[in-house]
């Protein structure tokens, strides 16, 4: 019964490779996604962080010569028109006065924090406003004979238990958004194709008429649609892994480094998954009367692999969804790059999950190609 | 410890901090050591913290010191055979209690590269050579002219022999360059981006002379030459006070405001060395009432820890000015404000002193030094205290300039009280491949201030001095004198009723 399994498998494999173009057209997203990914977390990056020269506007600046010379230090200054960042820093007309009296000077930053681009600039601003404060208030103090250290009643000290690698938050969650959605989308098409297509072109019916076993069929169809998942998963991981180390994280602090163990690590528990979505893909073909038809529930379909991708992604329940396939090999993944202890339980109950609905979703397909509703597409 | 101990600690401690050294030893490879996860203050990221064993000396190699070492992540590891190795200043600081500031200076190496902070022998974790220094109340209250300065430094000394029960000669440069090479080779790195800052250019000349093998390059901040004593920093002193006070006389309202600042400092110093004024202040912290003995070395030690960083030198015409007035309040703050120095471990700095600095001083070294107030006055307690150490003087070959064609960066502060410039050139005369960078305004340690950190980063990626961006080194970085107590703005000719 393997036997002819296989040679039905070859069969499938070299069906899908003899339509070159479909067949890249699936790949595309495998190296496509990660690049156009990289690319926008760069530009995003970039507006996430202030410049490195930061101008902004200073209104009566003559007041505090001081003040604006302690923020030049920290590459704030007052810009010309252009490049200014809209922000202004007001220093009001009594600075001068209220500051060698000893009272509290005011200044005033006036920007939209609403404005994406413009936060870490004006956080970067009040924290050099704060610690000017801090080091005029400390040498008053220290002037009028008192230790500054006594302002700091309480000394916090924080001890950040993350690593730069585990810093990645977010993007790390949508890295391995994009590596999951691989193994879906790199053979939908081919899936559609070998199930919906072959009915169309009615060699779905020649195939039955052979001594062949429903199951046989869908088994061999199913392994040639993962067959071609786990090398657009290759290639995902292997783009990503040269993409990613080119954008430049490490201004914020972290890192995203995707290496062999880790590939290795995804490219064992993709297998699972890749099984499951061909399956997946290939029931849905078949409940379609028509190869367009499929094509929109394929599409629709897909939404709940991704959907529960988005919930480790966006770090929603993670309780409960951290047990479901998909979810679970996901946040594991997460837990990998980021250094953490493998959630073991977690993806050897998800795997045997994932290989369950294996088995259900192949088991209906073969049930349907036993009628002939389905099989002639009535 | 007597009042006399505490201040003698102090006294000296600001005589001589701002260098470092480490004795040599056999560099034993180690088997991978195991780390742990660690923090220290004032640096939120989880270091990974080890240690090493290391024969405490060649003639008796089952005595051991144990080496602790910290090694703070790479951002992003481009780089997993190199390190960046930093080495702390003194000599006595210890490099992983001021992680955080090390932090900030390798910021940009930091991106590719972990850096590794070891504890040199005799300093922090590593064997720690304390001597117990004493109160802010003690040191207020004592006279330091009232007894004789050699007497009370001696009783000090034996006091603080008697506590560590250690032989020094273990604790030299030279002893302690093979324990960062053990570090090195624990931790499984080819080759090190070497940066020291201070007494750390020092050990850093040495660790490069003994294991040129491990090295890739050397950042040198505030530079130490290896043929210089470091009692010749007197001279870098008083070069620096005097920047203060032309400083002062260039810009109008400080002028307006201290018109006679040198003058008034030379006064003051004259009348207190003819006779100490005994004051009541306030405790810093406290603020008990106490006894405030003001002498000669207490304004000069005040004023001079003041110059090492702009914020506290802002204060320096005010706290003059302030005392020609008979306002000694913020003479007192300043006193009382020498905790960011960090802890000097005084047994550690003698053997360092006592074996590199003090045994190779010629007669004309001592004429010439003892011109400055700090060179003499450090001459005189060397004298007094390195007898009672015995400390076995290093290898004349030890003060021959390091001789090397690897990439070296030199920087210096134009306004550094500690290491100035001139010293940089001193180093740089056996280097084929160096480049000094000076900025102008920065005062000691160029990697705390300006953009050196950036230089630095670029000049550990690229290994060459083309391609620096070094210009905005030369940025103004001077902050405004305080013109009164409560800040850089002069008194107002209007005033608002409600005080």
């Amino acid at each position: 019964m393997m036997k002819l399994v296989q040679v039905l498998y070859k069969k499938e494999m070299l069906d899908a490779s003899r339509d070159k173009r479909s067949v890249m057209a699936g790949l595309y997203y495998a190296i496509g996604a990660p690049i156009v990914m990289c690319l926008l977390f760069t530009i995003l990056l970039k507006q996430l962080s202030s410049p490195e020269a930061l101008e902004i506007t200073i209104e009566n600046s003559d007041a505090a010569p001081s003040l604006v010379s302690y923020l030049e230090a920290y590459d704030i200054s007052h810009g010309q028109e252009g490049n200014t960042k809209a922000i202004t820093l007001i220093i009001d007309e009594d600075y001068e006065l209220d500051m060698s009296e000893g009272r509290s000077a005011r200044v005033t930053i006036v920007a939209d924090k609403s404005d994406n681009k413009l936060i870490k600039s004006v956080r970067r601003l009040e924290a050099a406003l704060a610690r000017y404060n801090s080091e005029v208030a400390g040498l008053r103090l220290i002037s009028r004979g008192i230790d500054p250290s006594i302002m700091r009643a309480i000394n916090v000290q924080t001890h950040d238990q993350a690593t730069p690698d585990s810093k990645g938050g977010m993007f790390l969650g949508i890295a391995t958004l994009s590596i999951i959605i691989a193994l879906f989308y790199s053979a939908m098409n081919l899936a559609i194709d070998t199930s919906a297509g072959e009915r169309e072109r009615n060699s779905l019916a020649l195939l039955l008429s052979h001594p062949l076993s429903s199951t046989q069929i869908v088994l061999a169809k199913v392994a040639a649609i993962a067959s071609y998942s786990m090398i657009g998963l290759v290639l995902v991981l292997i783009v990503s892994k040269f993409a990613y180390g080119m954008v430049p994280w490490e201004q914020l602090g972290f890192s995203i480094n995707l290496d062999v163990m880790f590939i290795l690590f995804c490219t064992l528990i993709g297998l699972p998954i890749a099984l499951m979505s061909a399956s997946l893909l290939v029931f849905v073909s078949f409940m379609a009367k028509s190869f367009k038809e499929a094509q929109s529930y394929v599409a629709f379909v897909l939404f709940v692999p991704i959907g529960l991708s988005m919930m480790t992604t966006y770090d929603i329940a993670t309780d409960y969804v951290q047990w479901i396939p998909i979810a679970a090999q996901q946040y594991a993944m997460i837990e990998v790059i980021k250094g953490n202890e493998l959630p073991l339980m977690q993806v050897i109950l998800s795997s045997f999950g994932t290989l369950a609905l294996f088995a259900i979703f192949t088991m209906l397909s073969s049930k349907m190609l036993k009628s002939e509703k389905v099989v002639f597409g009535l | 410890m007597n009042k006399y101990g505490s201040h003698f600690v102090k006294l000296f401690s600001s005589g001589l901090a701002t260098l470092a050294i480490a004795c040599s030893g056999i560099a034993t490879a180690q088997q991978n050591t195991p780390l742990e996860a660690c923090y220290v203050e004032g640096l939120q990221d989880r270091l990974m913290c080890g240690s090493v064993s290391q024969p405490l000396s060649k003639n008796s190699p089952s005595e051991k010191v144990e080496i602790h070492f910290a090694v703070i992540p790479a951002i992003k590891q481009l780089h997993p055979k190199e390190a960046v190795l930093a080495f702390a200043g003194g000599p006595g600081q210890s490099a992983i209690e001021v992680a955080a500031i090390f932090a900030r200076n390798l910021k940009y190496a930091r991106e590719n590269r972990d850096i590794i902070l070891v504890d040199q022998r005799g300093t922090g974790k590593s064997q720690l050579l304390q001597c117990d220094s004493g109160s802010i109340k003690e040191q207020f209250a004592f006279d330091d002219q009232a007894l004789s300065f050699i007497t009370f430094t001696q009783e000090e000394t034996n006091k603080c022999k008697a506590q560590l029960q250690v032989d020094l000669s273990n604790f030299t440069t030279v002893a302690a360059a093979s324990d960062f090479e053990a570090v090195r080779i624990a931790l499984g790195y080819d080759k090190l981006h070497l940066y020291g800052a201070s007494y750390g250019t020092r050990i850093a000349q040495e660790y490069l002379r003994q294991y040129p093998e491990s090295v890739a390059s050397a950042t040198l901040d505030g530079v130490v030459p290896m043929q210089q004593s470091l009692v010749a920093i007197g001279d870098a002193i008083d070069g620096a006070l005097n920047e203060v006070f032309l400083d002062c006389m260039a810009d109008n309202a400080c002028l307006k405001q201290y018109p006679t600042l040198a003058n008034d400092y030379a006064e003051l110093i004259a009348s207190l060395k003819d006779k100490p004024i005994t004051v009541k202040v306030r405790h810093p912290r406290t603020f008990e009432e106490i006894k405030l003995v003001i002498t000669e070395s207490k304004l000069r030690g005040a004023v001079r820890m003041a110059l090492y960083s702009h914020t506290t030198r802002s204060l320096i015409p005010l706290v003059i000015d302030s005392a020609k007035r008979e306002n000694y309040s913020p003479l007192a703050g300043l006193l009382g404000n020498e905790t960011t120095l960090g802890g000097i471990a005084m047994g550690m700095h003698s053997a360092i002193t006592c074996g590199e600095d003090w045994p190779n001083l010629t007669e004309p070294d001592r004429v010439q030094y003892s011109q400055s107030y700090f060179g003499k006055m450090m001459i005189e307690s060397l004298d007094a205290i390195c007898p009672i150490w015995q400390v076995e003087p290093v290898d004349e070959s030890f003060y021959k300039p390091v001789k090397t064609d690897l990439p070296i960066l030199l920087l210096s502060g134009g306004l550094d009280p500690a290491t100035p410039p001139s010293w940089a050139e001193l180093a740089m005369v056996n280097l084929s491949n160096a480049k000094h960078l000076v900025a102008p305004s920065a005062t000691h340690g160029v990697a705390a201030q300006t953009c050196a950190n950036k230089v630095i980063g670029q000049f550990i990626n690229t290994l060459t001095f083309s391609e620096l961006t070094t210009d905005c080194l030369d940025k103004d970085n001077r902050k405004q004198y305080f013109m009164n107590i409560n800040g850089p703005v002069a008194n107002q000719s209007k005033g608002k009723t409600n005080d």
